[in-house]
């Protein structure tokens, strides 16, 4: 079970929710993940992590496809559910 | 992504992880940077190695184009038939299928700094850089590990419900 309470998107700021909005876009999904609204929730933290993370996830001299399979490589060795 | 992208993922995570556990498990020396570590077990010599075991060193030799069997296989070599088995699996895993072999070699060294194996990372490190990762590739590819080591410890630190059902692919259970 989680051990917080996770902000809830109309909780955030409205330039955190654009944010959200576009994340959703990234991803293609219907849902702003938990995540994003986990690290929304103190936006000193959350604003610049999202900075490095998005320069970082885009295609460079890796692909974007590359880099979420490195993602789920971590994942996968720190045996994270979420 | 189709299903046959995540088994050869898979496959990678699972023998970088087994074979890299075994490696520092043993204190066994690193491959290509200098090391003090000393085997904690003998390890069969080359040279000193039966016909069958001398075929798959060669085979191991000319994949990773060194001059020396990397010493986890000299390990696995006290079992001729458990090598040849296991030397064939992990071939197969890290070999151009639907992901290519510097991409399968970026995941091992992603996997293997995660895990703080530093014979993985040693390996790893140059085997992609010889099969032409780039600094620039480098990089990102730390960046992507930075990243979602950070991610996937604020997630296990506040015991996140997925957002997704993995069995279902679809939106699903953790979904508040």
């Amino acid at each position: 079970m989680e051990i917080v309470r996770v902000t809830q998107p109309e909780e955030l700021a409205p330039e955190d929710q654009r944010f959200c909005e576009a994340t959703k876009a990234w991803f293609k999904i219907d849902f702003v993940p938990k995540m994003s609204r986990v690290l929304l929730t103190v936006p000193e933290f959350g604003r610049p992590y999202g900075r490095a993370s998005r320069r970082a996830m885009a295609d460079g001299a890796l692909t974007r496809a590359q880099k979420e399979l490195i993602a789920t490589m971590v994942s996968a060795i720190n045996v994270c559910e979420y | 992504m189709d299903d046959q992208i995540w088994y050869e993922v898979a496959y990678v995570a699972g023998t970088t992880h087994a074979v890299n556990s075994v490696a520092d498990g043993l204190r066994l020396p690193l491959e290509f940077s200098p090391s003090a570590r000393m085997a904690a077990l003998p390890l069969i010599d080359g040279g000193a190695a039966g016909p069958e075991v001398k075929g798959v060193f060669d085979e191991i030799m000319e994949f990773y184009a060194v001059d020396h069997v990397p010493a986890v296989y000299r390990w696995m070599a006290r079992d001729p038939g458990f090598l040849q088995g296991y030397w064939t699996a992990v071939k197969a895993a890290f070999s151009d299928r639907k992901l290519d072999r510097l991409t399968k070699e970026i995941l091992a060294f992603a996997a293997s700094m995660t895990g703080k194996s530093d014979y993985g990372v040693d390996f790893h490190l140059r085997e992609a850089r010889r099969l032409g990762m780039s600094e620039a590739m480098l990089t990102e590819a730390v960046e992507v590990v930075q990243l979602f080591n950070t991610v996937t410890k604020i997630a296990d630190a506040l015991q996140l419900v997925p957002d997704f059902d993995p069995r279902a692919g679809a939106p699903g259970g953790g979904r508040p």
